[in-house]
């Protein structure tokens, strides 16, 4: 045990910037096991002996953590620049990123051909005519089955809204992880984690760097290669590829017009029945796009990352209770 | 900023309450733990003995774990977070305490919470607004004159703007998780004034007292826990977090993120309050003659920015809600884990069900 306390005291001696603050974190609570194993064996206290022995364990167990981080960067960064997940990219995080900014730049079409036509419809369905000649008249609006698909409209503007939202909540994850996991969440963490008072925290900040780097683009780039793949299957067909775009400029509704000219079809009727169909037979194409790329993945991705956050804090000796952040996805 | 924790006050607080109550209290165990020993000795019961020579134990743990924490709201009172970024080779983002970067992120995130509100809500009220407007065409026009209303009132009625329903369904679920973000973050600020306030001191001498009473062992440790992991682990967290600050609240750029149009065109709301009265009617006069888009233009005379308006909100909701919740439940760990360090399984779980 003394020839181990050496070795633990000549860490710092072994590395620069902040290995050497880990170092003298771990040298200071050497010293203060070694106090505390010391006043436990002398007035024979067998709790503060036993307490001394474990945390002498645990500081072993921040030094390993320690090496296997520096010499575990070059694995980590192995895996961030693997072809596999990188996909020309320089890195897993960039083509994640990547993947996200395309996703949310679809989302962003998607949303603005949703508000074009919302707006068209609503125009149409506002519209009523109305004559009066000495206060005696008629109002009439023959555009009510234009009115009906504004609900339809607004829960799909909601829904790719949402998923907009989800995606750049995402993407500002990796972005903060790409700055921060290594240069300050990790590093930090094993110097918190050597404390006794502040392990969990640092087992946190520990599986928050790991997490937020690793898991939470792996998690975009596992869906999206899930995506690709069916999209390129035949049966994708009816849920990818562009939406028709509707002809407003031949389905105006007039809104005097309350008179049949299609068998037992007014002319709005048939123009309003026309619109219907068109935005039926694109809201596979729509769903697809906005429920498994722009909401399902990124669920996938953050329950990933609430999921490993868990696992590695308790892999780091303090197992958080992630439940709370998993309630946000 | 300088936590008020850092400030003299404090310091009075400390030495002339706590110190005062920690040693009364400590005074008070000894005494009820020696004459326990007595008892035991004179009526050679084995148990009332080992009873008290445990306690005593528990006793100096518990006064060191006092001392302790009073070294460490010095030291973060002292370490200046600034240079720690440094050491971590992170541009430092300015001298602070830890304390006080603790509070300056909450302060922030508050802040950037606040503008996301402003610039989703502004979205919203334009896009009312413009829903609200009615135009009234008359029939038989000649340019933009129709003459159906010259002998009566004959034509259409519409709005040319439409709904917006599919706009204002997407805004209205950031505008509501903008506010959450907003007041999750000022709720967490609030949280931690308290800390600094003292509340968690008067756990101290409690815990101290009560940990050598039966059966009271568990809450006294819960007590001495709550108090070292709030004022430790979560400003420590929360500090961590204000190195960030560049990248999580866009500290860099004004504490909007860097989109386009920029965020900043929408934080003015007086463009409502000055449209109002007569510039509605400037407006209508505006839509009649020049085209509905001399509205639009009103409001958005550098274009909307919805998915902008949306990216704020949901950055805003990392900012104030997923961070400092990840703080919360970092302390609320430790407090489990420093529980143990006295010899107590205490399970928090539910606390953060809460959340």
């Amino acid at each position: 045990m003394k020839k181990l306390l050496i070795f633990l005291l000549l860490i710092p001696m072994a590395f620069a910037a902040w290995q050497s603050v880990a170092g003298v974190a771990i040298m200071i609570s050497a010293g203060i096991v070694a106090a505390i194993y010391v006043v436990g064996k002398g007035f024979g206290v067998n709790e503060l002996e036993m307490m001394g022995k474990e945390e002498f364990f645990q500081l072993i167990a921040t030094g390993v953590l320690v090496v296997v981080l520096v010499s575990t960067d070059g694995l980590l960064n192995a895996i961030s620049t693997n072809d596999a997940f990188t996909d020309g990219q320089a890195t897993m995080q960039a083509n994640a990123l990547s993947m996200i900014g395309n996703t949310i730049n679809e989302m962003s079409g998607i949303l603005s051909t949703i508000q074009s036509n919302d707006k068209h419809n609503q125009v149409e369905g506002s519209k009523s005519s109305q004559c009066s000649i000495m206060g005696t008249g008629y109002s009439v609006s023959g555009c009510g089955g234009y009115s009906m698909l504004a609900t339809p409209m607004s829960m799909a503007g909601g829904i790719v809204g949402f998923s907009i939202g989800e995606l750049s909540a995402v993407q500002r994850l990796i972005h903060i992880s790409n700055v921060y996991a290594f240069s300050l969440l990790l590093p930090l963490g094993i110097v918190l984690r050597t404390i006794k008072l502040t392990r969990g925290a640092g087992g946190l900040l520990i599986a928050l760097g790991i997490a937020l780097h690793i898991m939470l683009p792996a998690g975009i780039i596992f869906s999206e290669v899930l995506v690709a793949s069916f999209s390129a299957a035949p049966e994708s067909a009816p849920y990818t590829g562009g939406a028709t775009s509707i002809d407003w400029s031949n389905n105006e509704c007039n809104a005097g017009d309350t008179m049949p000219t299609f068998g037992d079809k007014t002319g709005n009727e048939e123009s309003a029945i026309n619109v219907f169909n068109t935005m039926r037979a694109n809201i596979s194409k729509y769903m697809f796009s906005a429920m498994i790329r722009g909401t399902l993945g990124p669920v996938i991705a953050l329950l990933l990352m609430a999921g490993s956050i868990k696992a590695i804090s308790s892999a780091a000796g303090s197992e958080v209770d992630v439940s709370a952040l998993s309630r946000f996805v | 900023m300088t936590a008020e924790i850092c400030g003299p006050g404090f310091d009075t607080f400390f030495s002339s309450t706590v110190i005062p109550l920690v040693a009364y209290a400590t005074i008070v165990t000894s005494i009820l733990i020696a004459l326990a020993y007595m008892v035991g000795r004179a009526t050679a019961n084995p148990k009332l003995t080992l009873w008290s020579k445990t306690e005593v134990v528990q006793l100096v743990i518990s006064v060191f774990s006092v001392f302790t924490l009073s070294i460490i709201i010095n030291s973060f009172c002292i370490i200046d977070i600034g240079e720690v970024a440094v050491v971590f080779g992170l541009p430092s983002p300015g001298s602070n305490s830890i304390f006080g970067a603790a509070q300056a992120y909450l302060h922030e995130s508050t802040l950037y919470a606040h503008n996301a509100m402003t610039v989703v809500r502004y979205h919203l009220e334009a896009y009312t607004v413009m829903a609200y407007l009615n135009a009234f065409a008359c029939d038989f026009k000649t340019g933009s004159i129709g003459w159906g209303c010259l002998f009566g009132y004959s034509g259409e009625n519409m709005q040319p703007f439409g709904g917006h329903g599919a706009t204002m369904a997407a805004l209205n679920i950031f505008f509501n998780g903008s506010i959450m973000a907003f007041f999750t973050s000022l709720n967490f600020l609030f949280i931690l004034l308290f800390i600094y306030k003292g509340f968690v001191f008067l756990f101290l001498p409690m815990g101290v007292f009560l940990r050598a009473m039966p059966y009271m062992r568990s809450f006294g440790s819960l007590l001495i826990a709550l108090a070292m992991s709030f004022l430790i682990v979560y400003p420590l967290m929360l500090s961590v977090f204000w190195l960030m600050r560049d990248t999580v609240v866009d500290a860099s750029n004004g504490f909007v993120p860097p989109l386009d149009p920029a965020m900043t065109n929408y934080l003015d709301e007086y463009v409502f309050y000055d449209e109002e009265g007569a510039g509605s009617a400037g407006q209508s006069a505006a839509a009649a003659f020049v085209g509905d888009s001399a509205v639009s233009d009103t409001y958005f005379p550098n274009d909307p920015n919805v998915v902008g308006a949306i990216m704020f909100a949901a950055n805003a909701f990392v900012a104030g809600v997923f961070l400092p919740t990840t703080a919360l439940i970092a302390a609320i760990a430790s407090v489990s884990y420093l529980a143990r360090l006295y010899g107590e399984e205490i399970n928090l779980t539910r606390i953060t069900r809460l959340m």
